[in-house]
């Protein structure tokens, strides 16, 4: 893990998309998330657009862009959902933001630092979902830790193989 | 401050989202009585319309992805994989036939069973107006228990209309769209529903748990509830109704929070991970086929026809009662008496009178007694009676006569 300064990585190593792949992208998770538990049943230990909010958020290194786009990702989930609107947009601005500004601070192109980096951030995301909803709203929800636990380690391997996909669609220069 | 935002803007624009964020989300949680916080489930306007559009942006490739799936696997089963076809359909054409003919016993006794429960009352049990859906996305989380279907409200889909399928019960309509609509499956947490175990009639409210299983809860500790009992719906909830399938009872467990309660894990019928077709249960008024509201109307007819049989013959009865001569009538003054009636062509006969009275013979009846005459003959009752010479006589003895055979008399008049 090397670290360098922030000003130089955020000038030499900031990733390009086309705004066509943002928005594909961004959307194909979202119905990808919507669709797929059908198919896998109760084993769908996984958060699509929590990868792919941490995807753009380390590659833009912008953690203005990494705190909309994760805002936009969670508000959407939160609709497709019959809870309040905001909770997952809140757990997923904060993660949005974050993952951009490590991104700045530390190379990101190994996988296992993806999958570190997607583990944790996978885990904050599951943390303040809960505090959200149990303490900020006062909201009774139940909550079993392992399945946190489990859908972290599902984003961690999906974000080492969707990574790897999604870094052929930048813009080379 | 220009540089204050500047050198903290991308802290200033997190602050931002993040404000507004909670301020939505202010509006949406109340307050309710018991001091808890709760969802309100009527969502404000704003967010009604983020989630339609959220279903708007997200449904249409959904659908997509669910039809070309759909399609492959029709390609598929249709006209790729089709060996022994011509075989299977031969088999199946016999089938067709001894399955017509059992049909046609069948629909008869169906039809006849339906009339006979429609007029039990047990109306509330049938469903007669249902809305078939298919099932094509789901909320994408496992702390939200919804399905989307591919019905709504220009199908005549309305909020809290009860969702089953084929084996049991599935939620009820959450959020109602123009052409889709939210389900809310009855393995959520917020989700409940009146149910009851089909054997020991204990009743309970089923919802389900973090891990999206079902279970009966708030029951008192029972012996009697052992796993395989059938769960049914209670019909109490105005959602369901009665006597749907939920499941089985799976195990029971004692209610963490109260000693004396217990939780009933319940396995469902229905499959609500993998479901593809559904029904939304638009109407639960009786709607029957003009044949079978005319079988109905006969079947009342017949009905009505049932009471009026039983008056006529109870007139008939009546009228024959008044015919059939009675020995006292209360109603009537005491020289109108049935026994003094000379009218009538049938006198009522008083009782023999015994030849010789002892300490068991009614009082009176030796003292004006009269021996049968020797050619046989039965005495005339106007002579042996003691009632009639005393009715003919005088007063003294009409309160006699008229107050013994009374009650050998009353049960005949009341008949």
């Amino acid at each position: 893990m090397s670290l360098l300064g922030a000003g130089v990585r955020r000038d030499m190593e900031i990733r390009r998309y086309p705004v066509l792949v943002y928005a594909l992208v961004s959307l194909a998770s979202l119905v990808l998330q919507a669709w797929l538990p059908r198919i896998v049943g109760r084993y769908d230990w996984f958060d699509l657009p929590l990868v792919v909010t941490i995807y753009f958020a380390l590659g833009r290194r912008s953690p203005i862009q990494g705190t909309i786009m994760g805002a936009g990702m969670g508000l959407f989930e939160d609709a497709l959902s019959h809870h309040a609107i905001g909770v997952n947009g809140i757990a997923k601005t904060v993660v949005g933001f974050l993952a951009a500004s490590v991104g700045i601070r530390i190379e990101v192109e190994n996988p296992f630092i993806r999958l570190l980096l997607t583990f944790t951030l996978s885990l904050l995301s599951s943390t303040l979902y809960f505090f959200t909803y149990r303490f900020l709203l006062g909201l009774a929800i139940d909550w079993n830790w392992l399945t946190e636990l489990f859908r972290a380690v599902g984003n961690s391997l999906i974000a080492v193989v969707l990574f790897s996909m999604l870094d052929r669609l930048q813009v080379r220069e | 401050m220009e540089t204050f935002f500047a050198r903290y803007r991308n802290l200033v624009v997190l602050a931002a989202i993040l404000l507004a964020q909670i301020a939505g989300l202010a509006v949406q949680v109340r307050h309710n009585r018991s001091g808890r916080n709760t969802l309100d489930t009527s969502d404000p306007s704003g967010v009604r319309l983020i989630r339609l559009w959220g279903n708007a942006i997200v449904s249409p490739p959904e659908q997509l992805i669910h039809w070309s799936k759909i399609a492959m696997e029709s390609a598929w089963t249709d006209y790729l994989d089709l060996r022994h076809v011509r075989d299977q359909n031969q088999h199946l054409e016999k089938t067709v036939e001894r399955l017509r003919l059992e049909q046609a016993a069948l629909l008869e006794d169906a039809r006849q069973g339906q009339r006979l429960q429609a007029m039990l009352g047990f109306q509330e049990k049938y469903i007669y107006s249902t809305v078939a859906a298919q099932v094509y996305g789901s909320s994408g989380s496992d702390r939200s228990h919804v399905f989307y279907i591919d019905k709504g409200s220009a199908d005549g889909l309305k909020p809290d209309m009860a969702v089953i399928a084929a084996n049991g019960i599935v939620g009820k309509v959450r959020d109602v769209f123009p052409h889709t609509a939210q389900v809310l499956a009855v393995n959520d947490p917020t989700s409940g529903a009146g149910v009851i175990l089909e054997t020991t009639r204990i009743r309970g409210i089923l919802k389900g748990d973090a891990e999206g299983r079902m279970e009966v809860v708030g029951i008192m500790a029972d012996e009697r509830i052992k796993p395989g009992e059938k769960v049914l719906t209670a019909g109490g909830d105005l959602v369901f109704p009665r006597g749907l399938p939920v499941g089985v009872v799976e195990k029971v467990v004692r209610d963490p929070d109260r000693d004396a309660f217990i939780d009933i894990l319940v396995n469902p019928a229905a499959h609500l991970d993998r479901l593809d077709e559904v029904l939304v249960i638009t109407s639960m008024q009786p709607r029957f086929s003009p044949e079978e509201q005319q079988d109905i109307a006969v079947s009342a007819t017949q009905e009505g026809q049932v009471p009026t049989a039983i008056k006529d013959q109870m007139k008939a009865a009546e009228i024959m009662a008044e015919k059939l001569p009675g020995l006292v009538d209360p109603n009537l003054p005491a020289d109108q008496q049935p026994l003094n009636d000379s009218s009538n062509p049938n006198p009522a006969t008083a009782p023999p009178q015994p030849l010789h009275p002892d300490a068991f013979s009614p009082p009176g009846a030796a003292t004006t007694a009269t021996p049968a005459t020797d050619s046989g003959q039965a005495p005339n009752p106007q002579t042996t009676s003691p009632a009639v010479p005393a009715a003919a006589q005088g007063k003294g003895g009409k309160s006699q006569t008229a107050k013994s055979p009374q009650p050998h008399s009353a049960p005949r008049r009341n008949r």
